[in-house]
């Protein structure tokens, strides 16, 4: 089936079969391997993409059930300055270790950060409920996102995919 | 493997043409999070997948003549931040909170929930106890409504016919006068299944007594289900110790008399009294009996 959809701010018209979840086509058919496959059952959310604002598990979707829809992954989130405030923090406060993880929880900070720039912890715990590491123990990776949601907004860079009304599709 | 078909209607006559082709292997798709898994999981597909998730027009929350009326689309993250929900249905809020995880909630729908009929799904436990109607459209255009529970007949089972699509739940608002909560126990504290849940209802009168009681049990045997003994043993009772305790025990048996020989029953049968008093002090009603509770 035709596929028409926006990933990362560009225009994508795609041949997709009827069944492919959005982290096969992601992946496999536009090489956005920065999206993870961890247990495609939507427990550990290394595949969390956002998909129109809100994040998603890539691998519970069908591709054509984002038909019209915008889709950021953390391939999206630098930009021509340099990579994201919460790239950044997550650096400074050593929340990676193996990595695998780390997409999945960039992209649930980044929705959540973009409907709230200013969480309490808890609520950062909590959008990140749903992504599971095995190495940081996720302290420095709710550290990380703390200090992202702490910095001044014009540090922060611009949003490659900017809030948009939701497309009636 | 035969390659399904994806139809995605955009309105309700789109979808109810869509239905006209659905046959008994045939799936509908809403937020997906079941399903999607499972046929990947699992390596198979339907011959027909209808996917519902644009037909927009079923996602809201309206308050009419004193129903709450929940298109069959709105998501968990919107029942749980919804003003009219939070307001007249609480503990379906509560119950959508703590379904899965933000990615999931974000997708995953009410409709979804009660058509795939896991026995621990839940926002089906809080809508058995606030007596919910499920309304459907077939591919004929015929809409019908029925009681939830005739709906839900088993793990994985439903009376849905394969042309038949949810398009809304609707329910009493609870007024001024209720109290209501939902309360699960899992493996962890979030992102989990519920091993056992309970969804609460009660009036409180200005008596400090309590009526219209309605329990409902999730995860216990096939499908949530109010138990009318345990809901007698409390009505007009006074909101003090001596019901909780009372509550507490009442649900002990319900549990007993739901699963009897079961393999889970007797982690359950004591499991559901140390959640029968979390929900009975969620309530608020029993300033009274603090040191007993708990």
């Amino acid at each position: 089936m035709r596929l028409v959809l926006n990933v990362n701010g560009m225009d994508h018209e795609l041949d997709v079969r009827p069944t492919a979840r959005l982290i096969d086509v992601l992946r496999l058919q536009l090489g956005l391997t920065g999206v993870k496959e961890g247990c495609s059952e939507g427990e550990c959310g290394a595949c969390t993409v956002i998909v129109d604002d809100k994040a998603v598990n890539s691998c519970l979707v069908l591709a054509g059930q984002v038909r019209g829809k915008k889709v950021l992954t953390v391939e999206g989130l630098a930009d021509d300055d340099g990579l994201d405030l919460l790239q950044r923090m997550f650096i400074e406060h050593g929340a990676v270790q193996c990595g695998y993880c780390t997409p999945g929880m960039l992209m649930s900070a980044k929705a959540l950060l973009m409907a709230d720039p200013h969480p309490t912890e808890e609520a950062i715990r909590l959008a990140l409920a749903g992504n599971l590491c095995r190495c940081t123990g996720y302290t420095t990776i709710v550290a990380a996102v703390r200090a992202a949601s702490e910095q001044p907004a014009e540090s922060s860079s611009t949003p490659p995919v900017p809030a948009a009304d939701r497309r009636a599709v | 493997m035969p390659n399904a078909e994806l139809l995605t209607p955009g309105g309700i006559p789109e979808l109810t043409a869509a239905l006209q082709r659905a046959t008994p292997s045939s799936r509908l798709l809403a937020g997906g999070t079941d399903l999607i898994r499972s046929m990947h999981q699992d390596h198979w597909e339907p011959d027909l997948l209808i996917d519902l998730s644009g037909v927009r027009e079923l996602d809201y929350v309206r308050l009419e003549d004193g129903t709450l009326h929940v298109g069959a689309l709105t998501t968990f993250a919107a029942l749980q931040a919804d003003p009219l929900v939070r307001r007249h249905a609480r503990c379906l809020a509560e119950a959508a909170a703590q379904v899965g995880s933000a990615q999931i909630r974000n997708v995953a729908t009410v409709g979804g929930n009660i058509a795939n009929a896991s026995p621990c799904a839940d926002t089906v436990t809080a809508l058995v106890a606030l007596g919910a109607d499920v309304r459907t459209i077939d591919g004929g255009g015929v809409i019908a409504t029925r009681p939830l529970p005739q709906i839900t007949l088993g793990s994985g089972r439903t009376s849905l016919a394969p042309d038949e699509a949810i398009t809304e739940v609707s329910f009493t608002a609870l007024g001024a006068d209720h109290r209501t909560t939902f309360a699960k126990i899992g493996s962890r504290s979030t992102v989990t299944v519920a091993r056992l849940s309970m969804a609460l209802v009660v009036t409180y009168a200005a008596a400090g007594t309590v009526s219209g009681v309605r329990v409902a049990l999730g995860a216990v045997g096939e499908a949530a289900f109010r138990d009318v003994r345990l809901e007698e043993l409390l009505e007009g009772r006074p909101a003090d110790a001596e019901s909780a305790r009372l509550f507490a025990a009442g649900c002990m048996d319900a549990v007993r008399r739901a699963i009897p020989g079961r393999y889970s029953l007797p982690y359950k049968q004591h499991a559901v009294v140390g959640l029968a008093f979390d929900a009975w002090n969620a309530l608020g009603l029993c300033e009274r009996c603090e040191p007993a509770c708990g």
